[in-house]
């Protein structure tokens, strides 16, 4: 595959075409990630790692969806994994683990689920709302996506704290 | 967690020696929780400052706007109480904090080098400046953009349409705008700007741009520390960042949704 495909490929990746959407979804997921670790105030050096940790969980969530998990599960399995793997990785990158952990899941945090489903509780405030019980039904549908696939997410990530940690004796 | 039968009451002779100690491991705790802590981590620093600094008990109650602890050396206890501010996010102060919090474990800081100590992450540490963020965040929100199913043609507005919310944000929080007011005005900027930009952009997917260029001011780290707190055993400060997490998408949505109708009714859109 030469250079040229390769760029076309990421560029129009086809959720058909698992390779390229998977490496496009990968790199997106980085992107955030590490956008957010500097809105978070994470130092630049630790950048990296917060690329690295966005990039592990879009990709293990991307694998699952194409394997036919829902959003809720794949999001779960993604946390898991990043949660377990920031355990890991934390001494060597000297870097919070809730840092770490949850920069890596804002990428799969979903934010754009929760906006349409207020918006659909909104369409339903107005006087005379056009197909009222399939808007509500549509909204209720995210709302219950948002909760779900939050609920995946923490769960997800808290597990392996709980786990592996050691508690301080008090 | 002591005996009851072992608790003394508060002796207020022994209050010059607690005092100190009492105060400095609080002021840690509270400085984690505005860094963007979950509950278990702050209730582990102010044990490990209080016990560093020589207290034999900690007893922690986390609240969401303010912290109380209970120290005691011997048969001496004493409980003080510090207000909480604004929680926000900033994970190099939260990393200083845990670097401190093991050189007061190591012992040999007195609770007054401590407090200096403090002082001077409070207001060292540095911070991006305000570009810096404002294009990370809005590569991070034309990423997002990606992830959602933004066209290429959209992601570019979407880029410029959150780098400037992230810094009309940043000027309003600095100016000590109320969070969830900000939240409304910044979303329907940014909103207003993304699906402008996507139009002219000629991108098809205007809806959706619109949307990825608000997600700055999804409140990821809060949603994922309320779940925590719960798991960990903290409900009520759990719940109550749950509500503040709502609180923020609605004011957030009301932006979005009248940035909508401004387009629709200014441009079609």
């Amino acid at each position: 595959m030469d250079l040229t495909n390769l760029l076309y490929g990421l560029l129009h990746p086809d959720p058909t075409h698992s390779g390229f959407f998977l490496l496009h979804q990968t790199l997106c997921g980085a992107l955030a990630a590490a956008g957010f670790g500097v809105l978070f105030n994470i130092g630049f050096r630790s950048l990296p790692w917060c690329a690295v940790s966005g990039a592990l969980a879009l990709a293990v969530r991307t694998y699952c969806l194409g394997l036919g998990w829902n959003l809720e599960a794949a999001s779960f399995a993604a946390a898991l994994i990043v949660g377990a793997a920031v355990q890991v990785l934390r001494a060597r990158a000297d870097i919070s683990q809730n840092a770490l952990d949850v920069t890596g899941c804002i990428p799969m945090v979903p934010g754009s689920f929760a906006a349409k489903a207020i918006l659909g509780m909104f369409a339903l405030t107005t006087a005379s709302p056009a197909d009222a019980s399939g808007t509500l039904i549509t909204a209720v549908q995210y709302a219950l996506r948002v909760t779900f696939t939050i609920g995946a997410i923490g769960t997800g990530l808290a597990i392996p704290t709980l786990l592996l940690r050691v508690r301080v004796s008090r | 967690m002591d005996n009851i039968e072992s608790l003394i009451p508060e002796d207020s002779g022994s209050a010059p020696a607690l005092e100190p100690i009492a105060m400095v491991a609080l002021d840690a705790g509270r400085m984690l929780m505005e860094a963007g802590a979950s509950a278990n981590g702050v209730d582990e620093i102010v044990a490990q400052f209080a016990r560093g600094l020589g207290a034999d008990r900690v007893d922690l109650r986390i609240g969401y706007a303010s912290l109380a602890v209970t120290i005691g050396i011997g048969p001496n206890g004493i409980t003080r109480m510090r207000e909480v501010g604004h929680l926000g996010v900033n994970q190099r102060l939260d990393q200083e904090l845990w670097h401190l919090a093991a050189r007061v474990a190591r012992g040999g800081l007195t609770p007054q080098q401590t407090r200096a100590e403090l002082t001077r992450l409070a207001t060292k540490t540095p911070r991006h400046s305000a570009w810096v963020m404002a294009v990370a965040v809005g590569l991070a929100c034309a990423a997002f953009g990606r992830l959602l199913g933004v066209d290429w043609l959209g992601t570019g507005p979407v880029f410029l349409a959150a780098g400037i919310g992230q810094l009309v944000r940043r000027e309003l929080l600095t100016r000590h705008v109320n969070v969830f007011i900000c939240a409304s005005l910044v979303s329907f900027l940014s909103s207003l700007l993304g699906g402008l930009g996507a139009h002219w952009a000629h991108s098809n997917t205007i809806s959706t741009a619109m949307i990825a260029s608000i997600l700055l001011l999804v409140p990821g780290i809060p949603s994922v520390n309320a779940q925590n707190d719960i798991l960990e055993g903290h409900p009520t400060l759990g719940s109550a960042r749950a509500v503040t997490v709502a609180v923020i998408l609605i004011f957030a949505a009301a932006g979005l949704w009248l940035g909508q109708v401004l387009l629709a009714r200014s441009f079609g859109i």
